[in-house]
């Protein structure tokens, strides 16, 4: 049941005709974790706090730097030094109070992943290496939680929605990445990335649309264009092959 | 045969920018190999030495992913081949 100042803080989005005080109290009832505080975190939560997402869970465990602020908004020159999780609790619980936001400062691993992704409805991918997708897709995958997943590169961005046991993973599409330690970017590429995946994720919360599952979703900045290429599963996949071939 | 290739933004450097251009040949390897004669500046991210397409490289024919075994893959007069490199930045 939502409240009458729910009601009226969310009122133009209860307006949208597929999405009503349904769609809210669906949101409000949802337990996001959006791995990775940085670039494609920063949007990702605060659209999903602004649109009142009832609970969600940042995990990150760098500190900020001061070269992280081109592009991570939720962290400002004062935060410099500081945990990136700390930073962005403060700033979304600043944007809305009736979100409850975790802030979980750790690193990702094979071993705390069933932990910190347990009783969650979906996981939004928003770190900045392979490894550690790879952790969370295979979670994804075997605790059965939608998946929601971008990257960036300069002014390229991607995305792509995971619903496992029905579409293609993470795992089927992607073999490896370009090999370097320090990548380019410009902060609207994650900004245009981290909310579509916040899209993604809404959408998926309320039930409306149609989500981007086998859909990689490619966005050039530099000649503003997005172009979608069909994927599909791989019956060999080392993530996801055992539910293809059970199928 | 004329098969048009949109080339990834991340090769911009080798290609000096050009994003797509036409190549002949009848399986994806013909045409990436017609492709490096334009731009031999490619060759070196896209295969190694074995000259096998490396794991960072998508093929795409005509928009749907040509994984696996791309290079013998056919090929048809008007297909659009794309080239893309997996990112993973945050």
């Amino acid at each position: 049941m939502l409240t009458k100042h729910e009601l009226e803080r969310y009122d133009r989005q209860i307006m949208i005709e597929e999405f009503g005080e349904e769609g809210q109290e669906k949101l409000k009832r949802a337990r996001v974790v959006i791995a990775g505080g940085g670039g494609l975190g920063s949007p990702a939560a605060i659209y999903l706090a602004a649109a009142g997402v009832g609970t969600i869970r940042i995990i990150d465990r760098d500190r900020v730097q001061l070269s992280n602020l081109n592009r991570q908004v939720l962290h400002w020159d004062k935060d410099i030094g500081r945990s990136k999780v700390a930073s962005a609790a403060e700033k979304l619980r600043n944007l809305n109070q009736g979100v409850k936001i975790e802030a979980i400062n750790e690193t990702i691993t094979e071993a705390n992943i069933p932990q910190l992704v347990a009783e969650f409805d979906l996981i939004v991918d928003a770190m900045d290496n392979l490894p550690s997708r790879y952790l969370l897709n295979k979670a994804a995958v075997e605790k059965n939680i939608p998946f929601f997943h971008g990257a960036v590169y300069g002014f390229e961005g991607r995305a792509m929605t995971i619903i496992p046991g029905q579409t293609a993973c993470l795992r089927c599409v992607c073999r490896g990445v370009i090999p370097g330690e320090k990548f380019p970017v410009i902060g609207v590429t994650p900004a245009i990335i981290g909310c579509i995946q916040a899209t993604e994720v809404i959408k998926y919360i309320v039930g409306i649309g149609e989500l981007l599952t086998d859909r990689l979703l490619i966005y050039d900045g530099l000649s503003m264009q997005f172009t979608e290429f069909k994927v599909k599963k791989d019956p060999d996949c080392e993530h996801c092959g055992h539910l293809v071939k059970g199928e | 045969m004329a098969i048009k290739v949109d080339i990834s933004p991340l090769l911009n450097r080798a290609t000096n920018g050009v994003r797509t251009t036409e190549v002949n040949g009848d399986t994806v390897g013909q045409c990436l190999n017609h492709l490096v004669k334009q731009f031999p500046g490619i060759e070196p991210t896209l295969f190694d030495k074995e000259g096998e397409l490396y794991y960072y490289v998508d093929i795409y024919i005509n928009r749907e992913n040509a994984y696996p075994g791309e290079l013998a893959k056919p090929v048809n007069d008007g297909d659009e081949l794309s080239i893309v490199l997996a990112i993973g930045a945050g």
